[in-house]
């Protein structure tokens, strides 16, 4: 008997730690009021919410739900230009170190209570002085106020073009409601300004959405949006084609083409902001010499990785920032040319051997693109050995620089700087790759206090060249975003920041 | 129950004494592993962009500045008290989290395994009674195509049949048995089919060869000598006699059920127990990996427990030992 019990206990430990995934919940009933007139959407996403505090989450299920109960300052359009939100306006001092918000007027939380200069203040002060990972967003700000009710004053020790996207980029830096934080409610009955309510959450089965009906952008159409929790995309496809749910971001990459022509569902496809990399780690010898790492980025072949990772969904891009962007920068320095990368390595005088490359089993994309990689390089002489650990020791692999070569991405940028300074400039806080380049720290600190725009712009196209030039990363693609929908719902966009809003939303009989 | 009850309170309290002991075990290889493995929960948690302050804060938040031996003993004293902490991710009490988890984890478990049953009882019977003939072989491939197939292919099989191709059933979610009987129903029928026609497979080989050689035993043989009619001798002697090894299985089926089948509950997006420590592991959510853990060992010990209680019952051979 107790041999069973003991082999049983075992069997169910290491089953347990031999795995890797995302989330947990709890049940929670809040009966939230709200507009039962219009219709309930079910969206299936990708998982579980770690938790539903905006400001310390990092968990993309969470934002997809909290998108829709939160507001920010100011937010992005859908060509990511920032625009009124919570602040209905802002000037900036002749020295551009105060920048002034007017709050938008009638504005009330959820539960009914004003929202005031106050909140913004204390969402802040919050993020700031309890070192939360978005503190580095306010690096430059040495001071929030609020003089008065419809008034927030933001003092920065240098020009910042960029606090705008900061403010704004995401719902991690949402105004949030103070008694909501300190009773401790936060983590999973959120009270926000915003579009829609948390009502009710069942761990690990479904959150839902109650309309706001008092939202100062006009209330929602929909009666509400429950979320469920579907990491299978054949599961969420097969739902969405038994009604069972009505739209859905867990979308089988290789059936995209033939979802395309099918009249049943709606795909909705944009190209992201996000973008896939590799780096070489210039720690070690021979990646810190510029002609070897050139050489890997003459060998790759980025429409093979492209078509194996996405089905051909993806934007190739030699530099990280898409095209629909106002910040986009054209450079097409490098093509798939052995001859051209066997004779940059006969220069730096490398012969070959072996090349560790890091990828990670959570994020499956980089697995299959090393598996390319690998047989790209190997006419160079270079045997690539994969390995594949979860994200959580990959993280602690990068930040130890224990890699020769690692694949990655970064999501969700909007800003230049988001896009190249923590991962190029010389200590950098991304910088794993250990680049350092005294002309591109001098652009980018440049860059950082440019405040013309175009001026902004150049300053940043000088530096993502040499970035790029001296493969300090080398860049694959954008992926697309990809989202299908059951062609009842109207009024719905996919969106470049895969910001997921239903405010706007509808759904036809 | 023909056993004495001085004997039966004996033999549990002996039962309950060893299983503290096992749970203690557990709990501490449980503690040493987790912070064996590789991976930071705080960077984790904190996303990939973060101030070096962040990174502490969040730290010294979740306990983990503290010496481990000081982390060990102090989890220790308050899980004798109930109190197995508060997820690193969400701040919530993880017995909260467990409790909330268990009855999709139980409606799962049971219903899967009386599909089991109910297949592979009158399968494993009828196969063995026709040892060796076509019929037998058979339920054997049958059998053997059934504890083959992959479960996440067969769920996929079960969807786009019921609920795509059919539109019978749902595909996806989980309705509380409190909450709709019918809706409950519904929704565990393709989930807990999958489960069912897995262990029923697994358990048809394991019934029909415990069958067999039951009927090869002595006793059989006087009975069938004594001239009894050969159905008495099978309900009577041979599937009694069976009952044993059958209890054996289920019991065994039943607990890993229990402890969660990852791959049925990610593809039926079940919010069992099996996706909790999946995802409590991906996030290097220790307090909430130690405490799922702790859960199934308890759901093991239990089952267990009952099947020797069972036992007792079925064979009086066991009850002298």
């Amino acid at each position: 008997m107790k041999q069973r019990i003991t082999l049983g206990i075992a069997g169910a430990l290491a089953a347990a730690l031999a795995l890797a995934g995302c989330s947990a919940g709890q049940s929670v009933d809040i009966g939230g009021s709200g507009n039962s007139s219009g219709q309930t959407l079910v969206a299936a996403i990708g998982g579980e919410p770690d938790q539903l505090d905006p400001q310390k989450t990092s968990s993309y299920f969470a934002f997809e739900v909290l998108e829709n109960v939160y507001d920010t300052l100011v937010q992005p359009d859908a060509s990511l230009e920032m625009q009124p939100a919570l602040a209905e306006s802002w000037t900036t001092s002749d020295d551009q170190l105060t920048w002034t918000f007017t709050l938008r007027d009638g504005v009330k939380f959820q539960d009914g209570s004003d929202f005031t200069s106050e909140d913004v203040v204390y969402s802040y002060r919050r993020i700031i002085d309890e070192e939360l990972s978005n503190a580095w967003k306010f690096a430059t700000v040495s001071d929030v106020s609020a003089p008065d009710d419809k008034t927030v004053v933001i003092t920065v020790s240098q020009p910042t073009p960029n606090l705008l996207s900061n403010l704004g980029g995401f719902k991690g830096m949402a105004v949030v409601e103070k008694s909501n934080v300190e009773s401790g409610d936060i983590t999973t009955k959120p009270v926000g300004t915003g579009p829609f309510s948390v009502s009710d959450y069942v761990a690990g089965d479904h959150i839902t959405l109650t309309a706001n009906p008092d939202y100062w952008g006009g209330a929602p159409k929909l009666g509400g949006v429950e979320y469920r929790f579907i990491s299978e995309p054949a599961t969420a496809l097969a739902s969405l084609k038994a009604g069972d749910i009505d739209w859905t971001d867990v979308v089988p990459t290789q059936q995209v083409s033939q979802l395309a022509g099918d009249s049943s569902v709606t795909l909705g496809q944009t190209p992201s902001s996000d973008y896939w990399y590799l780096a070489l780690n210039e720690a070690k010898s021979p990646w810190n010499d510029v002609r070897v790492r050139q050489a890997i980025a003459y060998a790759i072949d980025r429409d093979a990785i492209i078509q194996a990772v996405s089905y051909g969904t993806a934007e190739p891009n030699q530099l990280a920032i898409p095209q629909q962007s106002f910040w986009y920068t054209a450079y097409d320095g490098y093509s798939t040319d052995l001859d051209k990368a066997k004779q940059l390595m006969a220069e730096a005088g490398f012969t070959g051997g072996t090349l560790d490359l890091l990828a990670t089993s959570d994020y499956p994309e980089t697995v299959t693109a090393a598996q390319i990689i690998a047989a790209n390089l190997e006419p160079l002489g270079i045997q690539v050995s994969i390995r594949q650990p979860d994200f959580s020791t990959w993280l602690d692999e990068q930040n130890s620089g224990n890699f020769d070569m690692l694949m990655m991405g970064w999501l969700g940028n909007i800003d230049p700087d988001d896009f190249y300074y923590a991962q190029h400039h010389t200590g950098g806080a991304s910088n794993a790759q250990k680049f350092s380049d005294a002309e591109v720290d001098k652009l980018l600190d440049a860059g950082r206090v440019e405040t013309d725009k175009d001026a902004r712009k150049d300053l940043y196209a000088q530096a993502a060249t040499i970035i790029a030039d001296k493969a300090s990363y080398i860049y694959l693609y954008n992926p697309s975003v990809l989202q299908v929908w059951s062609p009842k719902v109207q009024g719905y966009e996919a969106r470049a920041d895969r910001a997921i809003r239903f405010k706007d939303a509808s759904l036809s009989e | 129950m023909r056993i004495a009850p001085a004997q039966l309170v004996r033999f549990l309290g002996a039962r309950l004494l060893s299983s503290a002991v096992v749970l203690l075990g557990v709990l501490i290889v449980v503690f040493a592993l987790v912070h064996l493995v590789p991976g930071d929960p705080v960077r984790l948690a904190l996303g990939t962009r973060y101030t070096p302050e962040a990174y502490d804060a969040l730290r010294a938040a979740s306990g983990l500045d503290r010496s481990l031996p000081e982390q060990f003993f102090s989890y220790i004293a308050h899980a004798v008290t109930g109190d197995l902490g508060v997820s690193f991710r969400n701040g919530q009490p993880v017995t909260t989290t467990l409790l909330q988890r268990l009855p999709a984890t139980i409606s799962l478990a049971l219903v899967g395994l009386i599909i089991a049953l109910l297949i592979s009882v009158p399968a494993g019977v009828y196969s063995a009674l026709r040892e060796g003939r076509v019929s037998d072989v058979i339920v054997r491939l049958t059998s053997q195509f059934g504890v083959s197939v992959p479960d996440f292919w067969l769920g996929l099989l079960l969807i786009s049949l019921f609920s795509v191709t059919l539109g019978l059933l749902p595909a996806s979610g989980y309705v509380a048995f409190a909450d709709d009987p019918a809706g409950w129903l519904r929704q565990v029928t393709l989930p807990g089919l999958t489960v069912g026609l897995v262990a029923g497979a697994i358990m048809t080989r394991y019934i029909r060869a415990a069958v067999i050689d039951v009927a090869s035993a002595g006793y059989i043989r006087t009975a069938v000598s004594k001239g009894l009619p050969r159905r008495v001798v099978v309900s009577r002697h041979i599937v009694r006699g069976a009952l044993v090894p059958v209890l054996t299985i289920a019991g065994i089926q039943l607990a890993t059920i229990l402890g969660g089948v990852i791959v049925v509950e990610v593809v039926f997006a079940w919010p069992g127990l099996g996706r909790l420590v999946y995802d409590a592991v991906a996030a290097r959510d220790y307090p909430l990996i130690q405490g799922a853990v702790l859960l199934v060992a308890v759901m093991f010990i239990v089952v267990n427990l009952i099947v020797d209680v069972l036992y007792a019952v079925v064979d009086p051979r066991i009850r002298a030992a």
